[in-house]
């Protein structure tokens, strides 16, 4: 079984990491790279073994409903290779990016938690273990936006950590809400048994849980931490952020339990489409405003999320698989956004894009690889984004929802002014600039590299024959809503 | 999936792009004149042998039609001939991005005609714009970067528009789902509108018509002229028109006064940029006002619904590629040599210039539409065709109507009128002293320049025989039209005739007169100075001070008429209120979290 591995490998680098690693950070690095590798050929190699299957996996051997149990499925190893792309290549670009502001081993470590409080999120088929694992990636998330260690910093992790309790809170009294009326927290289970109680517990519940994981999403009225916390944390931690762990925490847990658990109740389909309009409306038009480039991404991380819950409100086939894929590229073109932010800040001290200037010849791989995430997330063909907003688009027009199709289409064209904004001041400005502060690195390099490639690549998943093997699988699971049930509980039986 | 011949038109320009992004300088122009004369080889041989498609899992993505078949004709002739021009002149870092764009872009072009696919259409548009917008920022000039940005807001915006218009359509029309060929929709009821906005304002983005014109100027002014000459003035116009001309065709059947408001909107777009192009004074700029105005003429013969307009828009837009491109490059040769764009600090250079000059006037006058050239053929057919229709009106209508085309020809003698001060700011008057030593262009410029002026000679005087019959009588047939026949007397020959016995009598009178005399200027008693030289561009300062044109050009001016700069206003003043909601505190936040929860419960 190599379920638990994906939680074990993480954990366990960030203990032996904080063991053996002395003061420099060689070995934290090693290690780290280690782990992350592993997990990303251990993601790539579930993702492609088990197709359509589900595997399920009762930690030490307790059964339902007194032990645990892990879940895999096409969903679940979808987001674990997002996950795992975006913590390696993370991981790369902060070797060099990292030494810059210290040499320490307790980032590496930090790193590793996070990543295993994802994997965790994922693969849990139990809501406490859910909220577990949920705390211990909000909390090395609220580390690691400190982590620079200026004033700034300490305040957005400070505000970040209030806003995240406050959620946590209500996830908790929600969690406690379906134990009451359940008995169980085996997700499975309680899918299984709601139906047969009152439907207002699902409400209840529902509205707790929105307001909790919407939170952890940052979809509109709960999207106010982000900002700040994403503009304040290092570079690649900004992209983990707002890459990867808005999506495991938020968007993926929200998908699991409002399809797989809930059965994807009308009401709060609805709720779906609203606040998901008007997080595109509102983020982008927040977004163009700024000046500061990792503000301006991280204002679009609210209203990209916006495209991936309209997509799920949506809550046809097709919006479910434009919900799906957008949420992938998502992940890969505004990590490699962050990237090019962050090497920028490195290059020149500064995020300001009135301070920037051409950097074409200064940074020619930072400003050929914005140019192709910009283009993505504006959606321009040929790059990724064009084609999970066409399916977006697509979908809610064909879902008789015209309006919510124009909002999705205004604020793709917002995004395009905002990002040729970013193009105009921060990459091809007038003034050209002779002089880095610091060079950038080979490492730095490959990651957006990579990144950039991904963002052209990852486009072919909508060629028919490629989108069969794998995004199909991925809606299947969630458009098949609570067939989830059998499949977990079934597979468990067989145990 | 068997290698189909269409393909070629794709993937051989697509390749020599990247192929050159490798290849030292001289195989790098080289091949990619090669694959453009294998592209004017391929539409010879396509000529001779017409229908054939590419289908991909039973879909079929590209195929061939008349329309589609003259649209990538020209795209190959004009292509090729603005390359012979743009073998030297380019920086050496400019070069290899220009090398590699060029071939990409024609190759995008060709596959947006091509496609039959709805899909297929859009991902190309979209990337013919993408390379729009990456020629645009090789600008070497201050405002580039603002220009470049501008243009592909517009385009890439229009391009959302554009997929909402076909998922429309699409829903609309299931059976004929997403292909493009001849789904012929109604234009009834909100979504077919709706649908049919969409794609207007696509294809008036690209083509460049009024009120989505706005980057065609700021693009010409920054961009290289290889460029301006190559996509604003030829491919984009070709795309635009050609997507209008499908829409009204095959795409929808519109009614009457759907006519007539877009006529009505192609006469705005005439008179409105022509009076821009008066008040320019930057070459580029006035050029890129000037090509929109032309865009009007098109838009008005080919959204009328008469034959002879139809036919004669289609015509007015290969004549417009041709003359346009000439101009931008005519003057292109002038900026390269002098370094400037600017009309105020040119003047006289016909003398150190000649072939040059002869050029630009050819193009100048087939622009305003002076017999025998090419550009007075085509709008002739319009006017004709629109003359033609008001008779089939109702008699609010017909006024209407005579209305728009009074002002299109008002505006066909305002662009000659700019064009004159164009020429006469450029090579006439007297030189600047700097320039006294500048030299004729190079031979492979005036040479492209050459090519183009032929067209215009050949197309005006040869236009029934060539271009109408070779060309676009075809695509009228195949849009299920007859072919036109013309009303009024026209013959480019008797023209010619009378205008060789003009120039005749004049020689003579100049010969039989007296000499003429030369001699110095002399201002207030004094020789001269070059202080008191007439650029030209003060001509038409009158106009601008005419009390109620006065305040229009203001506003203008401020770009009150820019729709890309009121939307700019306006988001960046909804952006600002925004942001004053998002001070930083965190009382305020949690606020919002508690109110955002509440209202869900309430709603749940």
């Amino acid at each position: 079984m190599i379920l638990p591995y994906f939680i074990i490998i993480p954990l366990l680098a960030a203990f032996i990491i904080s063991l053996i690693a002395g003061k420099k950070d060689n070995w934290a690095v090693i290690l780290s790279v280690i782990a992350s590798s592993a997990l990303l050929v251990l993601s790539l190699f579930s993702f492609i073994s088990m197709k359509e299957e589900t595997i399920t996996y009762s930690m030490s051997a307790w059964s339902i409903p007194y032990g645990i149990v892990l879940v895999q499925d096409a969903l679940t190893s979808f987001i674990l290779v997002m996950v795992s792309i975006i913590s390696f290549t993370s991981l790369i670009f902060s070797i060099q990016y990292i030494r810059h502001l210290s040499m320490d081993w307790k980032y590496y470590s930090l790193f590793m938690l996070l990543v295993t409080g994802m994997n965790g999120v994922i693969i849990t088929g139990d809501f406490f273990n859910l909220y577990v694992f949920m705390e211990i990636a909000l909390f090395s998330a609220f580390a690691l936006v400190a982590y620079g260690s200026r004033a700034e910093e300490f305040e957005a992790a400070f505000k970040y950590a209030v806003m995240g309790s406050v959620s946590s809170f209500l996830i908790l009294v929600g969690i406690a809400v379906v134990y009451s009326a359940t008995s169980t927290l085996t997700m499975a289970k309680v899918a299984q048994i709601l139906p047969t109680l009152n439907n207002e517990i699902v409400l209840w519940v529902g509205a707790i849980f929105m307001a909790g994981f919407g939170l952890k999403a940052a979809s509109m009225p709960f999207h106010a931490w982000l900002p700040d916390a994403h503009s304040s944390a290092p570079a690649p931690i900004s992209s983990m952020l707002s890459g990867v762990l808005i999506k495991a925490l938020g968007i993926y847990v929200m998908i699991r339990i409002f399809y797989n658990v809930f059965n994807a109740p009308e009401v709060f389909m609805k709720i779906f489409l609203v606040l998901g309009t008007i997080s595109i409306l509102i983020g982008v038009f927040l977004a163009i405003g700024q000046w500061d480039m990792k503000r301006l991404l991280a204002y679009h991380s609210i209203s990209q999320i916006g495209y991936i819950l309209l997509g799920m409100g949506i809550a046809t086939p097709l919006g479910i698989l434009g919900a799906v894929f957008h949420l992938f590229n998502h992940a890969i073109f505004k990590s490699l956004l962050f990237y090019n932010a962050g090497s920028v800040e490195m290059a020149l001290g500064t995020r300001d894009l009135r301070k920037m200037g051409n950097l074409m010849k200064l940074l020619p791989t930072t400003s050929q690889t914005s140019l192709i995430a910009s283009l993505s997330i504006s959606g321009i063909p040929p790059f990724n984004g064009f084609f999970s907003k066409l399916i977006i688009i697509i979908a809610a027009l064909q879902a008789g929802l015209p309006w919510y199709a124009l909002f999705a289409v205004i604020g793709s064209l917002l995004t395009l002014a905002s990002f040729m904004k970013v193009q105009r001041y921060g990459f091809k400005g007038e003034t050209v600039i002779e002089t880095a502060e610091n060079k950038i690195g080979w490492r730095m390099n490959f990651a957006m590299i990579t990144l950039a490639v991904l963002c052209v690549v990852t486009s072919l998943m909508v060629v028919p024959g490629i989108q069969e093997v794998t995004l199909d699988p991925v809606v299947k699971v969630i458009a098949n809503k609570t067939e989830y049930i059998q499949l977990v509980l079934g597979g468990l039986n067989g145990n | 999936m068997i290698i189909n011949e269409l393909l070629l038109f794709l993937i051989l320009p697509l390749a020599v792009g990247f192929v050159n992004l490798f290849l030292p300088v001289v195989l790098r122009k080289v091949l990619t004149f090669l694959v453009l004369t294998f592209g004017l080889v391929m539409v010879y041989l396509f000529y001779q042998r017409l229908t054939d498609s590419f289908a991909y899992f039973n879909v079929v993505i590209f195929s061939l039609n008349q329309i589609g078949l003259f649209i990538v004709a020209f795209i190959q002739i004009l292509s090729f001939i603005i390359l012979i021009f743009s073998v030297n002149g380019l920086d050496k870092y400019s070069e290899k991005r220009f090398f590699f764009l060029y071939p990409v872009t024609v190759s995008f072009c060709n596959a947006v005609v091509l496609s039959e696919h709805a899909l297929s259409f859009l991902i190309f548009w979209g990337l013919s714009g993408l390379t729009l917008y990456l020629f645009a920022t090789m600008g070497k000039t201050h405002d580039a970067p603002k220009a470049a940005k501008k243009t592909f807001i517009i385009i890439g915006g229009s391009d959302a528009f554009l997929l909402m218009g076909f998922v429309i359509m699409w829903l609309i029309s299931p059976s004929t789902g997403w292909s493009l060929n001849n789904p012929q929709i109604p234009l009834q009821g909100e979504y077919a509108h709706i649908a049919f906005i969409c794609l207007l304002i696509a294809a008036f983005a690209k083509a460049g018509a009024f009120p989505f014109h706005t980057w065609v100027p700021d693009f010409s002014q920054n961009s290289p002229v290889e460029s301006a000459a190559f996509l604003p003035a030829s491919l984009d116009k070709l795309l635009g028109i050609f997507l209008l001309a499908k829409m009204l065709t095959s795409l929808f059947v519109v009614y009457p006064l759907m006519n007539v408001i877009l006529i009505s909107i192609g006469a705005l777009t005439v008179i409105v940029s022509v009076m821009m192009a008066m008040i320019q004074n930057n070459a580029y700029r006035f050029l890129g006002y000037c090509a929109v105005s032309q865009v009007g003429y098109m838009v008005m013969g080919i959204a009328s619904g008469s034959v002879i307009a139809f036919a004669g828009g289609l015509f007015h837009m290969i004549n417009h590629t041709i003359y346009k491109s000439n101009l931008f490059l005519s003057f292109g040769s002038v900026e390269k040599r002098t370094g400037t764009a600017e009309l105020d600090y040119l003047g006289g250079l016909g003398n150190n210039m000649p072939l040059t000059f002869l050029m630009a006037l050819i193009g100048g006058l087939s622009v305003s539409g002076i017999p025998p050239f090419n550009g007075f053929f085509s709008k002739w057919m319009i006017y004709q065709g629109l003359i033609e229709k008001t008779a089939i009106l109702d008699s609010g209508f017909q006024l209407w109507l005579l209305a728009c085309i009074i002002i299109a020809i008002f505006g066909s003698a305002l662009t000659l009128a700019n064009i004159m001060k164009f020429l006469h700011a450029t090579f006439l008057g007297r030189r600047p002293e700097i320039y006294k030593d500048i030299k004729e262009a190079p031979v492979n410029q005036w040479f492209s320049n050459g090519l183009l002026s032929t067209l215009c000679i050949l197309f005006g005087i040869m236009a029934v025989a060539l271009p109408l019959k070779m060309f676009i009588y075809p695509v009228v047939e195949a849009s299920g039209m007859n072919i036109p026949t013309f009303v009024g007397l026209y013959n480019p020959l008797i023209i010619i005739l009378l205008l060789i016995i003009a120039f005749l009598v004049g020689i003579l009178i100049y010969g039989l007169t007296a000499k003429v005399r030369y001699d110095d200027v002399y201002v207030g008693g004094m020789p001269a100075l070059e202080k008191f030289r007439i650029a030209g561009t003060e001509f038409y300062n009158e106009v601008r001070n005419f009390t109620l044109l006065k305040s229009i050009y203001n506003y203008a001016e401020k770009k009150y008429f820019d729709l890309y700069e009121m939307g700019r206003e306006f988001t960046f003043s909804f952006s600002g209120y925004l942001q004053k909601a998002h001070p930083g505190q965190l009382q305020l936040y949690v606020l919002y979290m508690v109110i955002g929860f509440l209202i869900i419960m309430l709603v749940v």
